[in-house]
């Protein structure tokens, strides 16, 4: 009876797991799928919005207008949706080599700290120099922050879930004792570092919006990853190890290796969202200010099953709840909390969905 | 001498593992029926949210912790329900239960306390403190066992409880041999969903009064950060424990003494609070990779 036990069943990690970017047929069922389950989704919302005495339909159009009425507003969606472009690719990499690293977190925090330190420390350099220099530190910051639950991952073991959850705590802290500490800046009520020099400011696209070139960073990074996931072998190294591990050993593919790089490269990810917020838009570095970006770009990832080409539309769209959920709560009084009971049923559809074929796990607890 | 410091220290230990321990016997449970419970971490921010809800609604934390077992509970049925029956994802329900008890506990504090992030019923009392009425009198004993949250008591009993039960009742023995070996369970007729069901709902119970005990049991507050990584703390004392109730309580213990001692370190020496904040996590962070070392070394021992 071995059907009635999903996760102990040997079988469920030889099946392979359509690749929705590369064929044009499963791309249509996986965009119908996750239109699908946003429609779910938001249905649920909608019903969470009624059961509190508030209307769903004004919410919902609140949100849309907020985020799509207006030039500014779209272009406040492509704010927004930045930061998760990042870390939903990070997310989807992960997953795809059947990993949870949630530690992009905690790179996104440092490696917004490392971006901020470059701009306040070396206010001399020029705007091509300091610019470079600022992602650079930031995304080396965010990728060895991850490399620490990658060896442990790799080499014995840890559970890379606990691990990376535990250390984003001591990311956030860590961060919040170094603007509170070495880098307080006297007379300011919250905690954030001193300003970052004019030079190490990202360019403005669409003032007023704090849309800035970071978005074509993030752009460029999700190009990229849609480039390493299709058409490299390492791409084809990371799918083998999502599929079956073992396999991918007999293989002659280098596991080890292979989860620590997926791991690395989440970081550096984070790292470079970090840097994008506090280079583009904050100009400073603000204690806490993430607020479960990480998770986001996870939510990101299951919607669309990993395909990197999927993490980018559904970054916009994430990009508009973000942004538009703070003026629904201003318009309807419906709180901008409900994103995340969206993200909620959006996860938990995406598990149910999955089932068995993904993330299979040796635990050996 | 003076031993005050010492049972001060210890009492305080004693105090904070509480709701780690109910949370890790609800991970213990899950774990031995071969189920990984993410989800702790968002149980216990639910059992909080209830207890303080209906806690002020009836103006008893009694009747709170009693709806916050009832909700709590049906929310883990849910992700029971998903699991065992619809075949989701383990890893990834669990994390949509975190995330929803985030979403949906501030959503409803602002739509029915008007209040953001935190909130605390001025006219709700904490549950009862009990001063055990033969040990109180011995000198340090006393100081250091007498005098707790009821729910610590409740939390030691359950732990006693959880250990008799995995071993020495036909359900618990049932339970482990699904664990362990799932096929022969089935054929030796024992009803494989049905203790998966068991485990995981006796996992929501505990949950829910790990989450109790921090909102109710000695202030009366909810906000929405309050669990701060406690359900995954709890699931590292469980893999500390290797599943087993008394080491595990032990690790629980040992992740309590060390979140009283930087707490501690925060009050008495002069440093910023935060980096004593950080060590509980990272000394998690190190057994558990001590003990994969361990693992790892016995394994080659044994060839």
């Amino acid at each position: 009876m071995q059907a009635e036990l999903p996760h102990l069943d040997p079988a469920a990690s030889q099946i392979n797991v359509e690749d929705s970017a590369e064929q044009i047929p499963s791309a249509i069922l996986s965009l119908s799928r996750m239109l699908l389950t946003l429609f779910i989704a938001l249905l649920m919302g909608a019903l969470v919005i009624w059961i509190s005495g508030k209307n769903p339909v004004e919410a919902y159009r609140a949100l849309l207008q907020a985020s799509l009425g207006s030039r500014t507003a779209i272009a406040n969606s492509l704010l927004a949706a930045t930061p998760i472009l990042f870390t939903g690719m990070a997310a989807a990499i992960a997953f795809r080599a059947g990993i949870f690293n949630v530690g992009v977190e905690g790179s996104l925090y440092l490696g917004g700290f490392a971006a901020a330190w470059v701009g306040f420390t070396f206010t001399t350099l020029p705007p091509l120099l300091i610019i470079p220099l600022s992602l650079l530190t930031a995304g080396i910051v965010g990728g060895v922050w991850c490399y620490f639950p990658a060896i442990l991952r790799s080499r014995l073991q840890v559970d890379e879930l606990v691990t990376t959850i535990l250390l984003n705590y001591v990311a956030i802290l860590f961060t919040e004792y170094l603007v509170n500490g070495p880098f307080l800046v006297p007379g300011l009520a919250n905690a954030m570092s001193p300003q970052i020099s004019e030079s190490a400011r990202l360019l403005r696209l669409l003032p007023p919006s704090q849309l800035n070139a970071s978005f074509l960073f993030a752009l460029l990074a999700a190009l990229f990853t849609i480039y390493l996931m299709t058409r490299t072998k390492f791409g084809y190294e990371i799918r083998m190890v999502g599929d079956n591990p073992q396999f991918a050993r007999w293989s002659g593919i280098n596991v080890v290796n292979v989860i620590e790089k997926v791991m690395v490269y989440g970081g550096i990810f984070g790292g470079l969202a970090g840097a994008g917020q506090v280079m583009g838009v904050h100009y400073r570095f603000i204690a806490g200010f993430s607020s479960g970006l990480a998770f986001t770009g996870i939510t990101v990832a299951l919607l669309v099953r990993n395909s990197p080409l999927g993490v980018l539309l559904a970054s916009l769209l994430f990009g508009m709840l973000r942004s538009g959920s703070a003026t629904m709560e201003i318009m309807t009084d419906v709180p901008r909390d409900l994103i995340r009971v969206l993200e909620a049923t959006i996860i938990f559809f995406a598990a149910i969905e999955f089932g068995n074929l993904l993330w299979r796990r040796h635990r050996e607890h | 001498m003076n031993i005050d410091p010492l049972t001060n220290v210890l009492f305080a230990a004693l105090r904070v593992m509480t709701p780690l321990l109910l949370a890790a016997l609800a991970g213990l449970i899950s774990q031995r029926v071969n189920l990984l419970n993410i989800a702790l971490e968002g149980l216990m921010l639910f059992g909080a949210f209830f207890a303080v809800v209906f806690g002020a609604k009836f103006n008893s934390p009694w009747l709170g912790l009693f709806f916050s077992i009832v909700f709590t509970t049906l929310i883990t049925f849910i992700y029971a329900l998903s699991i065992i029956e619809l075949r989701a994802n383990l890893i990834v329900a669990g994390l949509a239960i975190n995330i929803l008890a985030v979403g949906l506990t501030s959503y409803l504090l602002v739509v029915m306390f008007n209040a953001r992030g935190a909130y605390s019923p001025s006219d709700l009392v904490s549950l009862p403190h009990l001063n055990l009425p033969l040990l109180k009198d011995i000198a340090i004993l006393g100081k250091v066992f007498s005098g707790h949250g009821v729910l610590v008591y409740v939390s030691w009993i359950l732990a006693g409880l959880c250990s008799v039960f995995l071993y020495r009742t036909p359900q618990g023995i049932h339970l482990r041999a699904v664990g362990e070996r799932p096929e022969a369970a089935e054929t030796a007729g024992i009803n494989v969903k049905g203790i998966q069901y068991l485990a995981l709902l006796l996992g929501g119970v505990l949950c829910a009064l790990a989450g109790a005990q921090l909102a109710i049991g000695d202030l009366t507050i909810f906000n929405d950060s309050m669990i701060n990584g406690r359900g995954f703390i709890a699931l590292a004392a469980v893999f500390f424990g290797a599943g087993k109730p008394g080491l595990t309580t032990l690790g629980c213990f040992l992740f309590g003494l060390f979140e009283i001692l930087q707490f501690r370190l925060q009050t008495s020496a002069n440093i910023p609070p935060q980096l004593p904040q950080m060590l509980p996590y990272l000394i998690v962070v190190l057994t558990l990779t001590a003990i994969s070392f361990q693992k790892k070394f016995t394994k080659r021992m044994a060839g």
